[in-house]
């Protein structure tokens, strides 16, 4: 056997080769198990990645988007890039672009920043005019470009609406929370939850990302055309009145849903920064659940409705009124400081008679019975409708400390005890609604993984007989008869009562310059539809609310009638008889 | 016999032979290795390029989403309230009193209600991933032979 002569050299280099390779595989397998790779992978190849999901949209009753979302930018900085700094001002102050938000941001920058935020919140229009500058600008031979701008769209906070329903919606700010309204009642299922998520950068590794749910829409209560037209009604009330503010709720009585709620001011949502302005001082945002006031004579109908239930009076019950009744020490006197001689209880709400109403209360409730049926309709306590920063007004009760006997009296007639208009809503829709106390809210329904669930009327109380409902609803259509009232619509049977009332100043006593106005009144009056509350503070035009309020509620059920398909009571007992 | 026991032996004893049987043996070992290397090169480009276009997948189902929230915002914005009551006066419509209205009774009519928002399909959408991403080797075999007319017991 022979040994080929350079089988020495194969040898050597097979070994090698194999030593080689036996090496490399080591090689990789030490690095891919060392601690140190694993954090260098754990570090660097995976990334943190928030994703905030899109806010819940907000619709009126009938699917019309009442607030939504916008792409608006964030403009960026590489510092890193050497940005020519003269003409990105010039740029970003060419495409609208606030440069004293821009200025304070970068006067903020640290020394080893490499990336700065020069604004959010940047409206797609404007970052459309600076895109279209960088483009023009890519590649200047002068080095006076703006490739070290960069742009990262995402949601904003969007009002189609503008101003409409701003008293009920509130607004978003940019760090997405909610105030004020439904917006931040509900800001925890509009928001949605955020998800930070630690994603890999290597895209060999790349998953799926996992669904952000967004956050869930919802369906008011509202009806877009009516609060349209109660805000217009108000505003022009408030022109020719010249009252310092003004309010008006509309509530089914059946169910409880607002279907109408303005005050005044109201904000451009769009523009939530002005809110300091438009709201100056302690101005309530919603002054239809956050100011509460008293309402003077609209509260004799609860008075009235608690004296009849409890059987102290019957509608046709006689009483003679004279100029004044003294209760607890103290005189109280009609409106118009005179005697009015015999009336039955219809005459007393249709007069307005305080005198008669503090009778009713002092001497043929009784303290005991009053303020149990004051309770009983909710006054002193927030009716808990899904609005943010209600308050719930006070009523004062025997026993507490700042009671005194003569607010019986004073309370019979809606003076002492003040409640909001909202509050009122809620007790009056007893007397609308056979007797059920509703629960007010503005959520109609919730919309989640596509179900809709819809918001379950919720009855609160039942303060008073079905009966005496349907007898004090009689009694004040026929009290507006009597008077003639400016609140009577033409073809429609309307329950209603008016409240001219003072208004405390601080020390004690009332402002004898100034007065609320106000009115309540629901209706068709067998089959109501609607309870509409109104109420304007400090009318300058005239004091008495049937002059000033009542118009004002003739108004809003001219347009209700017509928005809500109610035809006249004669053409509905017609087509009910069909 | 004796011829063979020497041949065999022969080769047997052959240094050359041995070595280019290892060297052989060492050649298959580095084609083996070079083949596995270009499979494993192959599948992780292939798995870079897909998962790349995941990555550019989900920012377009981002974006898209964000502009379609965008673009509907826009459209209420154009069917708001104050524009189509600007539209409609500007095309001589007026808003109807309660005097101008003729109430018929219309058999069967209903009343408009409140809108139902719910989607007509309420199953979440899944992802569906095809078994050959997620079945082992042993998974693939079974399910062939089970699927394979013949397989049948």
């Amino acid at each position: 056997m022979k040994r080929l002569p350079n089988a020495w050299r194969y040898l050597i280099t097979v070994s090698l080769l194999a030593l080689l390779g036996i090496a490399i595989l080591v090689q990789i397998i030490r690095i891919q198990n060392s601690p140190e790779v694993a954090g260098v992978i754990n570090q660097g190849n995976f990334i943190w990645k928030d994703f905030f999901p899109p806010r819940g949209e907000i619709y009126d009753r009938h699917g019309n988007l009442l607030a939504g979302n916008k792409t608006v930018y964030e403009i960026g900085l590489d510092l890193t890039a050497n940005p020519d700094m003269p003409t990105i001002l010039l740029a970003l102050q060419m495409s609208g672009i606030d440069l004293n938000e821009v200025n304070y941001r970068i006067s903020q920058v640290t020394a080893t920043a490499q990336y700065i935020v020069l604004d959010d919140f940047v409206s797609a229009n404007k970052a459309d005019n600076l895109m279209t500058l960088q483009k023009a600008a890519h590649g200047d031979p002068t080095g006076k470009n703006l490739d070290a701008i960069y742009f990262k769209a995402h949601y904003g906070r969007s009002y189609p609406e503008n101003s409409l329903a701003s008293n009920v919606l509130g607004f978003v700010t940019e760090d997405n929370h909610g105030y004020m309204g439904v917006e931040e009642k509900y800001d925890n299922i509009l928001a949605g939850i955020p998800l930070r998520l630690l994603v890999p950068a290597d895209p060999r590794r790349a998953t799926e990302y996992p669904t952000i749910p967004p956050g869930q829409t919802i369906i008011l209560t509202i009806d877009r055309e009516i609060q349209a037209a109660v805000e217009k009604i108000l505003d022009q009330a408030l022109e020719y009145t010249h009252a310092s503010s003004g309010t008006i709720v509309v509530m089914d009585p059946r169910t409880g849903e607002i279907l109408a709620m303005s005050s005044t001011p109201r904000l451009n949502l769009n523009d939530y920064q002005s809110i300091k302005t438009v709201f100056p001082g302690e101005t309530p945002f919603n002054r239809a659940i956050s100011q509460a006031y008293e309402p003077g004579s609209v509260a004799k109908i609860l008075t009235m409705a608690g004296a009849l239930d409890s059987g102290a009076v019957k509608p046709e019950t006689i009483t003679f009124v004279p100029q004044y009744i003294v209760v607890g020490g103290f005189r109280i006197f009609n409106w118009d400081g005179g005697a009015w001689g015999n009336q039955d209880m219809t005459g007393c709400l249709a007069n307005s008679l305080n005198v008669c109403l503090a009778w009713v209360a002092d001497r043929e409730m009784g303290s005991a019975s009053f303020y149990s049926y004051m309770q009983r309709f909710g006054l002193g306590h927030a009716t808990g409708v899904d609005l943010a920063q209600e308050t719930s007004g006070r009523l004062k009760l025997p026993g507490d400390g700042d009671w005194t006997p003569v607010e019986l009296g004073t309370n019979s007639y809606g003076q002492g005890v003040s409640a909001t208009p909202l509050q009122m809503v809620m007790a009056a829709s007893a007397l609308a609604n056979d007797g059920q106390m509703v629960y007010p809210h503005v959520l109609y329904a919730q919309i989640q993984d596509g179900k809709q669930s819809n918001t379950k009327t919720q009855i609160v109380g039942v303060p008073v007989s079905a009966a005496t409902a349907h007898t004090i609803s009689e009694m004040l259509t026929n009290s507006l008869e009597i008077e003639s009232s400016a609140a009577r619509v033409p073809g429609y049977r309307i329950a209603g009562k008016t409240g001219t009332a003072q208004i405390p100043i601080s020390g004690g006593g009332y402002d004898q310059s100034n007065v609320n106005a106000s009115f309540i009144g629901w209706g068709p009056v067998d089959d109501p539809r609607f309870i509409v509350y109104v109420w304007l503070e400090k009318p300058q035009s005239n004091r008495a609310a049937s002059v000033v309020a009542a118009p004002i509620f003739k108004q809003v059920v001219e347009k209700l009638v017509v928005l809500l398909d109610i035809p006249p009571d004669a053409v509905r007992r017609q087509m009910i008889g069909q | 016999m004796n011829n063979v026991t020497q041949i065999v032996q022969k080769v047997r004893q052959a240094p050359w032979r041995v070595q280019r049987q290892w060297i052989g043996v060492f050649l298959l070992g580095l084609v083996l290795m070079a083949m596995v290397a270009g499979i494993y090169l192959n599948v992780t480009v292939r798995a870079t390029l897909a998962g790349r276009e995941i990555i550019g997948l989900q920012a377009f189902i981002t974006t898209n989403q964000r502009v379609n929230a965008d673009l509907e915002t826009q459209l209420a914005g154009l069917i708001s309230i104050e524009a189509m009551q600007h539209r409609a006066d500007n095309l001589g419509f007026q808003p109807a009193n309660p005097d101008d209205i003729t109430y018929v009774a219309v058999p069967g009519f209903v009343p408009q209600s409140a809108v139902d928002m719910s989607t007509p399909n309420n199953q979440p959408v899944t992802p569906v991933i095809l078994p050959e991403y997620t079945e082992s080797w042993f998974d693939y075999f079974l399910n062939q032979q089970v699927s394979s007319p013949g397989g049948q017991p």
